[in-house]
């Protein structure tokens, strides 16, 4: 390659160690900042904070106004992945395996709702919601989580699937297993990785998804995105840390799977 | 129909009838008809797009014919789906389960067929042995060198004993060397077992090195099917002939039914054709078959009867090691080769005199070619 490491003079090289530094620095240090204020005991969340406590954990955990936000958010999570990855799956199949005309098409349909602005969809299904009287429920938040979330899985899955070899599934078809017995003990463990990380994503698509969730919450019924947004209007305190700090650590907790699923992957 | 009849008369394993199959306006497999013998090695030889690996996958099931039938053992299997063929098959790729042992990639097609465990495990153990993988059973399939996988997937497909193995280019991926030996090992194999094998390959070496019969494949038919000898030797078409080792095309004009005229020459032929005196028709003669002689050699050998005799130019000679070819030009401008065993042959410098002589046994006739056929001719 022309623009190799070695290649490179020392200044350039220098100069794209310090842009690199930078870009990295600008991404994560408002993540690290949120963390450190979490600890401190500034009521104002100043920087740097002139003591640590844990006052502000204690605070979070004994409301349970957050930890019903907390647990809204997991089960809202959960259940938006594996019904998004179910969904996902024989749709990835169509679109990989069909011979169908207007498949490209559907293939951009599917994945519309990562190139439409979050807001229109949420106002679109907020007016839908609210004509059924459904609004504050699960149904719609899970439902409205899907939209956003299936694409993720979608793509994650569909990648996996076309970098399967089809004929490892025909030689069990020819092994005398069923087409769909073929899928369920050659295929679906061989593109595992893609179905996990696919379903790992939707996770996370759900789980920091907020502008929808809004129009969906109800006083009752509201997830952590959405408490930490109606609490940061009324006043400011160092809970929201806490709460950023919970949503950063299950993040990076499922990029470490994530990961993880992939390395295995491509051990095969 | 009783055991005996079945043994007595070797009715024909697998039957192809009319067999076709169109992708839109493009015919892939063209009213092919072909009955596979029961033991035999057949491979279907073509280039890419003959339509040679669109018949392998209808018979596997992978691809619905059009129209036609193929029988197994008398039954027709079109409306029978792959799985419940009960055919064996071998990929390209070997295609074995990277996640699963090699014990447990043979013993699935026994595990799907709901084998008592006991049993299923005998009949693994038996063949790991037959094909000596047994010191492999616990590997993964990525641990295994490119022959070992062959064997692990001939394995696959012959536990559950199925009547016929088919075989998609296995080897195509492989270089010259390891290719050989796996060829080697491949008919020794079948020796051993006695199973019909229909292989598919475009590489003529390996069809000779491999079949009792070579089905040749050209534009969704079969064009030749026959023993390598018998192709090669007495090739049906000029299209077989060109197709499968070299050879030499000379225009020639009928005189008789065992003469014909080669610009001033008069030819002997062997044949005893039907055709009309002063048809043009296409004379083969392979490059071993023609005798390059000095004119020294030519006044002291006699031309023995049957024998065929004209002149040439030699435009140069390359020495291979074990041959020497000689490309020659007849005073009346036809481009010939020879390649004869370097050792028995004086050297022969370019632009001198030669006396070129070949047995009528050796040569062929054809009354019908395209020029396309014969274009390859001699060109390696």
């Amino acid at each position: 390659m022309l623009l190799s490491h070695n290649s490179l003079g020392w200044k350039l090289k220098y100069s794209l160690y310090v842009t690199s530094g930078a870009i990295a620095a600008f991404l994560v240090l408002p993540i690290i900042f949120i963390v450190f204020l979490s600890f401190g005991s500034s009521q104002w969340l100043i920087f740097p904070p002139p003591a640590w406590t844990l006052k502000w954990y204690i605070q979070f955990f004994n409301n349970p106004e957050w930890i019903d936000a907390a647990i809204t958010s997991l089960e809202v999570a959960c259940l938006t992945s594996i019904i998004a990855t179910l969904i996902a799956m024989p749709a990835s199949f169509a679109l990989v395996r069909g011979r169908f005309k207007g498949r490209d098409y559907l293939y951009s349909f599917f994945t519309l709702p990562m190139m439409i602005p979050v807001v229109i969809i949420a106002v679109a299904l907020y007016s839908v919601f609210l004509t059924l009287g459904l609004t504050g429920t699960m149904f719609a938040f899970v439902v409205s989580h899907i939209i956003v979330a299936l694409p993720f899985a979608i793509i994650s899955i569909i990648n996996s699937l076309r970098l399967f070899d089809k004929s490892i599934e025909d030689a069990a078809v020819i092994c005398g297993a069923s087409r769909l017995q073929a899928i369920f003990k050659v295929t679906f463990p061989l593109i595992k990785p893609g179905i996990v990380s696919g379903a790992l994503f939707a996770f996370l698509a759900s789980w920091d998804e907020v502008v929808i969730s809004v129009m969906m919450a109800s006083p009752d019924l509201q997830t952590l995105p959405v408490k930490m947004w109606s609490t940061l209007r009324q006043d400011l305190t160092p809970v929201i840390a806490v709460a950023s700090t919970a949503l950063i650590i299950l993040s990076l907790f499922i990029m470490i799977i994530a990961s993880f699923v992939r390395k295995q992957s491509n051990r095969h | 129909m009783g055991l005996q009849t079945n043994t007595m008369t070797q009715s024909p394993l697998v039957c192809l009838r009319e067999l076709n199959k169109e992708y839109g306006n493009f015919t892939a497999v063209d009213h092919i008809n072909l009955d596979i013998r029961k033991g035999e090695f057949l491979t279907f030889l073509g280039s890419s797009g003959s339509g040679k690996s669109t018949t392998l996958s209808m018979i596997a099931g992978f691809e619905t014919p059009t129209s036609g039938e193929i029988l197994l053992n008398d039954t027709s299997l079109i409306n029978i789906p792959s799985h419940k063929r009960g055919i064996g098959m071998v990929f390209q790729h070997y295609s074995l389960f990277p996640h699963m042992s090699v014990r447990d990639n043979i013993g699935f097609p026994l595990d799907i067929r709901k084998v008592e465990k006991g049993e299923r495990d005998k009949k693994v153990d038996e063949i790991l042995n037959l094909v000596q993988l047994g010191a492999f059973a616990d590997r993964r399939p990525s641990m295994l060198s490119g022959g070992q996988k062959q064997r692990v997937a001939i394995a696959r497909a012959l536990v559950y004993e199925p009547e016929i193995l088919l075989m998609d280019e296995p080897l195509g991926a492989l270089d010259k060397k390891l290719r050989e030996d796996l060829q080697d090992e491949l008919r020794l194999l079948h020796k051993r077992l006695g199973i019909t094998i229909v292989y598919v390959t475009h590489d003529q070496d390996e069809a000779m090195r491999l079949s009792e019969r070579i089905a040749i494949f050209k534009e969704g038919g079969i064009v030749g099917l026959g023993t390598g000898k018998d192709l090669y030797r007495k090739p049906p078409n000029a299209f077989v002939a060109s197709f499968l080792g070299n050879s030499n095309f000379l225009k020639v004009n009928v005189t008789g039914p065992t003469s014909a005229q080669l610009d001033k020459h008069h030819i002997i032929l062997d044949d005893l054709h039907e055709m009309p005196i002063n048809q043009q028709a296409l004379l083969m003669i392979r490059p071993e078959n023609l005798q390059v002689l000095t004119h020294q050699q030519a006044e002291n050998e006699v031309l023995l009867d049957g024998f065929n005799q004209i002149s040439g130019t030699v435009n140069e000679s390359v020495f291979l090691g074990e041959s020497l070819t000689c490309s020659i030009t007849t005073p009346s401008g036809h481009q010939l080769i020879s390649k004869n065993i370097a050792t028995e042959q004086p050297d022969l410098e370019p632009g001198s005199t030669v006396f070129i002589r070949w047995n009528s046994k050796h040569s062929s006739l054809y009354s019908k070619w395209e020029q396309s056929d014969i274009n390859k001719n001699a060109s390696q």
